[in-house]
């Protein structure tokens, strides 16, 4: 700012003196300037409480700069003296300074206190409610998607088919190559310990039907679920969140459409139906990667692998595996829509959101796994 | 006024957006102390205008000057060196909500200055102060009303005591008594701080009560076509330029 009455530019200084036995002067002297080491009012204020005074009169006529520093020095010292009584005289502040100063306005009565945010007991209690309200909006949010689904079934969800058709092919053939990579990765895994373990009953041979097995009734449909709820999962949960901070959400629904029919249902369609393609496609990776161990560690030839494999994995086993795939995908498309959805209105909720989807993703899909695992187990299948 | 000169300004400036271009063959110089107002009707590049200030797009072709630097040629260290002496209000606010008031406005002090954080709280309160937030430093800016935020957007624009304010759209979404408000409060600004305002907006009100030279952009033209002080062009400029103050459609 410019300087009015400069005369240097040496570090800023306080000198008090007293006049009269009942004024105290303050004279500031030199650069006032933020990003300089500046004295605080408090050196005023001490001196104050050491000996009080009537009046302060604040000399800022050697000023040689200032900027913000000097408002805030000033500022504290009027309020610091306002607080104790004591009046102040400032005859010759610079012009913008006493500018500055008649725009800083402190309402008479302060305004109320931000929301409580409070001790354990507080925030263990608001954490108590905030999952009784998660538990209902999921409630609602299932009920929601159970009839928006119905309504699907007899033609009448409002949905765009473009939509659909961009939504699968994100949730199907755009995911290839990562399902591609990680089911041959897993399928070596599998070889690798496969023949670590057999070797030790000469069973090194059973390999193909361990890695087939395995691969087609569970490993293929849970990893590549666990590829998804990173990938689509993930994606819904902030779109989903993104529009609401936009406000698409809310125009969806005073436009008379059901955010639940129009962005929920065709992405728990797309991925359904997507993920048993995949998971079929992830099969045929996870035998070659079990086949690529094989075919180099025990020198077995590949159409012997595939053909030993072949005899050992079942149509049951096939279909099983593809049952659970259909399911890990309504799954991850729902914890992730349902995620985005619950979203409040601020960006970084759009974050929370994504991650929620994933985490909330994986444990229903093992969950699901479990269950799966139980009843096949019962039924003997 | 010489562009280099000037505290801002802008040479032969053309703005594009690949192939389509936006805006050709601007020129202006903004002076120390003016409120600067840059306005057209919706669409015509005024907030393109503004990202090309800023450093967020690049032009097509010409330059940004900073006093007589150019900010376009200049190396990301000195670009960066330039934006310090320079504050902007975004539209929105644009206020990261995972931040109290205070520690919106505080960032910057920390980011680029040494305070102590005892003084950083000072000025933090101070700021808030003047734009009529005192008392509001806890609160979340989702708990806030638009104007309140719009105001806590510029308190953090100023936290650096900025040479160039920039202020995107004041009155957007505002009701027209907290906008002329929020419009006094930047005329009290550059008055206290000596700042020069680059405001952006198509309000007719706004730029009428605290413009002191004002640039129209022509959208269909791709050109700017006229400037001068808010009264002169609304009584004196081109028919389009008298139409947009009139608030009249365009022949």
């Amino acid at each position: 700012m410019d300087p009015e009455g400069a005369t240097t530019s040496a570090p800023a200084s306080i000198e008090m003196s007293r006049v009269d036995g009942s004024t105290l002067v303050v004279r500031l002297g030199g650069a006032w300037r933020l990003a300089d080491d500046l004295p605080p009012a408090s050196t005023v204020e001490r001196e104050l409480a050491r000996e009080t005074a009537a009046t302060v009169r604040l000399d800022a006529s050697a000023i040689a700069d200032w900027d913000s520093g000097l408002v805030v020095f000033v500022f504290g010292l009027l309020e610091g003296c306002r607080s104790r009584g004591i009046a102040v005289e400032h005859p010759a502040l610079p012009g913008a300074l006493e500018r500055m100063l008649a725009l800083v306005q402190i309402p008479a009565l302060p305004p109320a206190p931000p929301p409580p945010r409070g001790g354990w007991l507080d925030r263990l209690g608001r954490r108590a409610l905030a999952w009784r309200e998660k538990l209902r909006a999921a409630s609602l949010f299932m009920g929601e998607t159970t009839i928006a689904l119905s309504r699907m079934v007899l033609g009448r969800a409002r949905f765009r088919g473009q939509d659909l058709g961009l939504l699968l092919e994100g949730a199907g053939p755009s995911a290839l190559p990562i399902v591609a990579l990680v089911n041959f990765l897993v399928g070596i895994i599998l070889a690798f310990v496969g023949i670590t373990q057999l070797r030790r009953f000469g069973a090194e041979y059973y390999v193909a039907d361990i890695v087939g097995i395995a691969v087609v009734r569970d490993m293929a449909a849970l990893i590549t679920a666990i590829v998804l709820a990173g990938r689509s999962g993930a994606a819904y949960a902030a779109q989903l969140a993104t529009m609401k901070v936009t406000q698409e959400v809310d125009a969806l629904r005073t436009l008379g459409i059901s955010p639940v029919e129009f962005l929920v249902v065709p992405r728990v369609v797309a991925l359904t139906l997507m993920m048993p393609f995949l998971v079929l496609f992830a099969d045929l990776m996870g035998v070659l990667g079990g086949a690529a161990v094989g075919t180099t560690m025990m020198s077995q030839a590949l159409a012997s692998y595939l053909r030993q494999t072949s005899h050992s994995v079942t149509t049951g086993d096939m279909i099983g595996g593809l049952v659970k795939a259909a399911t890990y995908g309504a799954l991850v498309a729902l914890t992730g829509t349902a995620r985005g959805l619950a979203a409040e209105r601020s960006s970084e909720q759009v974050g929370v959101a994504a991650t929620q989807a994933v985490v909330t993703g994986i444990v229903a899909i093992i969950t699901a796994c479990g269950i799966f695992q139980y009843v096949f187990f019962l039924f003997g299948w | 006024m010489n562009v280099t000169e000037a505290i801002l300004g802008v040479r032969d400036l053309t703005m594009a957006f690949g192939d389509r271009v936006v805006m050709e063959h601007l020129d202006l110089a903004i002076e120390p102390g003016e409120i600067y107002v840059v306005m057209g009707g919706s669409g015509c590049g005024k907030s393109t205008l503004l990202r090309h200030m800023l450093g967020l797009q690049e032009p097509a072709s010409g330059e940004v000057f900073y006093g007589s630097e150019s900010f376009t040629r200049a190396l990301p260290p000195d670009r960066e060196r330039m934006l310090r002496r320079v504050g902007v209000l975004y539209q929105g606010s644009a206020l990261w909500t995972s931040m109290t008031l205070a520690e919106n406005v505080a960032l910057p002090l920390q980011q680029f200055t040494k305070l102590r954080p005892g003084r950083i709280r000072e000025v933090v309160e101070l700021k808030l102060a003047l734009v009529g937030l005192h008392g509001f430093e806890e609160y979340y800016p989702w708990e806030l009303s638009g104007g309140m935020q719009k105001r806590a957007g510029l308190a953090r624009a100023i936290a650096l005591d900025p040479e160039i304010l920039f202020i995107d759209e004041p009155s957007a979404s505002l009701d027209p008594p907290t906008g002329r408000r929020l419009d006094r409060l930047i005329l009290e600004i550059r008055d206290a701080l000596h700042t020069t305002v680059v405001v952006v907006t198509h309000d007719v009100a706004s730029i009428l009560g605290i413009a002191t030279r004002a640039l129209f952009l022509d959208g269909e033209s791709r050109r700017s076509i006229a400037e001068g002080s808010p009264a002169e062009l609304r009584d004196h400029g081109p028919e389009a330029v008298r139409a947009f103050f009139a608030g009249g459609i365009l022949p």
